[in-house]
């Protein structure tokens, strides 16, 4: 049959190429390539603290690769977490005073082991024990502080409207809750810029149930969670004078650019650890 | 056949037992006649050029498509968030995880099912499978399997390609159009995209799970039909409605497995 | 293969049916039938529409077996055979289907050359030589490029033809060969048909309704009706035997034993005539 081998040709063609495309998947768009293949040793590390970090998780110097964590287990006595890291056999010259510290990469990032080296003239070898770590900066906790969580209150009772004047409001739209230790106690009415004063007018409608908020109360335009909605929160003053429908609060704080907050802090993976590879910027981290 | 429809909306549920039932059966008589089928190793490469290299234009097509608009949207909503430098990773996953093998299977049931389906009813239809019969072929093993097996190893091929033509197209519209950063594009999704869990896991397994299902779905309707021109039409149609039932709800289930 | 057929010359039917009962969907299409297919002869299966000729050709070739009774194709009992000897048989069977059922795939010489390929691991040069002799047995030796889509029906069925007799078998079942054709190619089928059996002493079974082509071929003829040989003999004399059925049935008659309306309530009931006294 005179079609066969252009059958052939042409089905060879095919599973060459679709096979091409499995290849292309699996190492040009994933990090397969991050994997280390070589021999390597194990060093351990004992963090209070791992926050998000998983098994196989690079650890790195100066923002460079040098290994991945190989496992993780609770140590039962004393509440620390051992982790042992695999690194590769190339890099066999780590200082054993080298301190293992566990950073973010980037803001949403996966969590990673950076390593500073120490100053010490003996080297790690397998089976040492980092014996300087750092756990992980837990991010929550830092910027909890600011953030409330709670869903919108429910507008049983009737509300009053008390506006407040902010200097950025930031992405704050209509609708967005209102709250008070967290809880939401109301919601946003309108949002308007005033042509006078340059400023953003926010009217907030708040249940009448919480009619005992101080009138030299703050209110704050928050974040919910990292990259969550904002909303108003309200930090009672002392003032035995309560708010009523109309008032506008005085005290004011503008939407905080958390980006910018927090940037001091974060900064992307591998500048960070260029920073970290100095003793000196360690000590910030 | 009208007969047969009428009883099948007395009872569809027993009826639908029964047609599974069958189908696994099938499958059955399809596996006993895998070693005597390797006999006929030309007629599955040249089932797999039917099945396989026929259907890449289209699977290329769709999945170049479905790249740009994961691209676009994911872009958009991204940007609420400032994010947009994760489009890439989150197009890669989307594709991956669920698009790719699922669109491939849905394409490929409607490209090549519906013509696998219609084939062997029409062989069945004009007597050649008969023919077969009396030539001392197995048919099952010389029509049936050949098809089956070119489905089965034509799925994962042609989900890749989706797949890479789906991240190509991510690219395009991302970094070409949109102007996210080339690097961070790449080096978001490297470092993001896991090769077992995503890639194998996530595009071989599943869409070779696919390409057994719609495979047997269309090679049984076809072989199981009326000869009838009326019963091969309907057969195609109920080899769309199967497929497209059983990829989507395969499709649950091998997530929830392979998560 | 000429050999098998004088393998038992004890045996003068080749095809031996016995007591043969079948019923198919709740109707009964055979009832005890007897029939003898003798070797090297052709014989005709003649009856009206629905008596399940083709239905005995399936027997024959093993694709449906009957409830009760035997069918026994050169001293074997076909129901009884496993797979593979069925199969073995079915090589030294050639069977031409109605619509030809060529492999639309192929075109005309891979689907003569397709029993070989699939049965013999014989070198290329050999498989070219046995399909251009078949397909010169034929007449269609120039066309074995096309494709079947661009064969008339009586070259499709010639085709056919040239593949089922690619191994010489001992027997050839043809199925309505004579349907759809011009005068033409019914008189070249015909003598392709006397033919083989001539030359080649392949027993030929022949199912149709074209008596005028019959009688020139068939050495004997067999009429069915209501799963039952009603009458047998040679052509000439079949028609002289005085039943009802062979008068109805090559004269030609409209009502006979073969009834023209389909059973019915009383037709004036059903066209509501009151006082028809039903």
């Amino acid at each position: 049959m005179s079609q066969r081998p252009s059958y052939a040709v042409g089905t060879g063609l095919f599973i060459v190429l679709g096979f091409a495309a499995l290849g292309y998947l699996a190492t040009q768009t994933t990090s397969v390539v991050n994997q280390s293949r070589g021999p390597s040793y194990i060093v351990e590390a004992h963090f209070a603290n791992i926050g998000q970090l998983k098994e196989r998780a690079p650890v790195k110097v100066a923002g460079v690769r040098i290994g991945q964590v190989q496992s993780i287990v609770l140590d039962p006595t004393r509440e620390t977490a051992d982790v042992k890291l695999a690194i590769d056999q190339r890099y066999d010259k780590i200082p054993d005073n080298s301190v293992a510290t566990i950073f973010t990469s980037g803001l949403l990032g996966d969590q990673y082991i950076g390593v500073q080296y120490g100053n010490s003239k003996k080297t790690l070898a397998d089976g040492g024990t980092i014996a300087l770590t750092r756990p992980a900066q837990q991010l929550e906790e830092m910027l909890g502080k600011f953030f409330g969580a709670g869903g919108v209150a429910d507008n049983l009772s009737g509300s009053y409207r008390v506006r407040a004047r902010f200097t950025n409001i930031g992405a704050l739209s209509v609708g967005a809750p209102v709250k008070m230790a967290g809880v939401a106690i109301g919601s946003v009415q309108s949002v308007q810029a005033d042509p006078v004063k340059l400023d953003a007018e926010v009217t907030l409608s708040i249940d009448k149930r919480y009619s005992q908020i101080p009138d030299d109360s703050a209110a704050a335009v928050f974040t919910s969670g990292l990259i969550g909605t904002q909303y108003v929160a309200i930090q009672p003053g002392g003032s035995p004078d309560m708010l009523k429908d109309g008032d506008e609060m005085v005290l004011t704080q503008s939407a905080l650019q958390i980006e910018d907050l927090i940037g001091k802090f974060l900064v992307s993976g591998s500048s960070a650890d260029k920073k970290g590879a100095e003793p000196d910027n360690a000590g910030k981290h | 056949m009208s007969a047969s429809m009428k009883a099948g909306s007395e009872n569809i549920v027993l009826r639908s037992l029964e047609q599974i039932g069958n189908c696994g059966l099938f499958l059955l008589r399809m596996l006993a006649a895998v070693p005597q089928s390797m006999r006929f190793y030309r007629e599955t490469v040249r089932q797999l050029w039917f099945v396989g290299a026929m259907s890449l234009i289209i699977i290329m097509v769709c999945g170049l498509f479905v790249g740009m608009v994961l691209g676009l949207q994911l872009y958009d909503v991204l940007s609420i968030f400032g994010g947009t430098s994760a489009t890439g990773t989150v197009v890669a996953i989307a594709i991956y995880r669920e698009l790719g093998p699922v669109v491939t299977a849905l394409l490929f049931a409607g490209r090549a099912g519906t013509s696998v389906t219609a084939e062997i009813g029409l062989m069945r239809a004009t007597d050649q499978i008969a023919a077969m019969e009396m030539m001392a072929v197995d048919p099952i093993a010389y029509v049936a399997v050949p098809r089956f097996l070119a489905g089965m190893i034509a799925m994962p091929l042609l989900s890749c390609v989706f797949c890479a033509l789906g991240i190509f197209g991510g690219h395009l519209v991302g970094v070409t159009w949109l102007g996210i950063d080339n690097g961070t594009f790449w080096s978001n999704m490297t470092a993001t995209v896991e090769v077992v869990k995503d890639v194998i896991n996530g595009v071989v397994w599943k869409s070779l799970v696919f390409g057994i299902v719609v495979s047997l779905i269309a090679v049984f309707q076809g072989y199981t039909t009326p000869p009838t021109s009326e019963g091969v039409a309907y057969a195609t149609t109920r080899t769309v409605v199967a497929s497209s039932i059983a990829i989507l709800a395969l499709d649950f289930v091998l997530t929830a497995f392979l998560m | 293969m000429t050999d098998s057929v004088s393998a038992k010359p004890d045996d003068r039917a080749l095809v031996r049916v016995r007591g043969l009962t079948t019923v198919l969907n709740g109707k009964k299409v055979f009832d005890a039938l007897d029939m003898d297919i003798p070797r090297g002869k052709i014989t005709a299966i003649m009856g009206p529409s629905g008596t399940g000729k083709t239905t005995l050709l399936k027997h024959i070739t093993g694709q449906m077996r009957g409830q009760s009774g035997e069918v026994c194709v050169d001293g074997e009992n076909v129901a009884r055979l496993s797979r593979e000897k069925l199969f073995e048989l079915r090589e030294r069977i050639g069977y031409l289907f109605q619509n030809s059922a060529l492999l639309t795939d192929f075109d005309v010489f891979e689907n003569v050359a397709f029993p070989l390929r699939q049965h013999t691991e014989l070198p290329e040069v050999l498989i070219r030589n046995i399909v251009l002799t078949k397909l010169q047995a034929v007449g269609l030796r120039g066309a074995t490029g096309l494709m079947p889509s661009e064969l008339s029906g009586g070259m499709a069925r010639r085709v056919a033809l040239a593949r089922a007799i690619v191994f010489d078998p001992m027997l050839i079942l043809y199925d309505e060969p004579f349907v759809g054709l011009d005068p033409i190619a019914l008189n070249q089928v015909l003598k392709l048909i006397r033919t083989l059996n001539q030359t080649l002493g392949i027993t030929s079974v022949l199912v149709a309704h074209e008596l005028e082509a019959i009688k020139q071929v068939a050495d004997h003829i067999y009429l069915i009706a209501n799963g039952k040989v009603v009458a047998q003999g040679d052509p000439k004399t079949i028609a002289d035997d005085g039943s009802p059925w062979t008068r109805q049935f090559f004269g030609g008659e409209a009502d006979g034993p073969v009834p023209f309306q389909y059973p019915a309530g009383d037709y004036a009931a059903s066209l509501g005539f009151p006082g028809s006294g039903a």
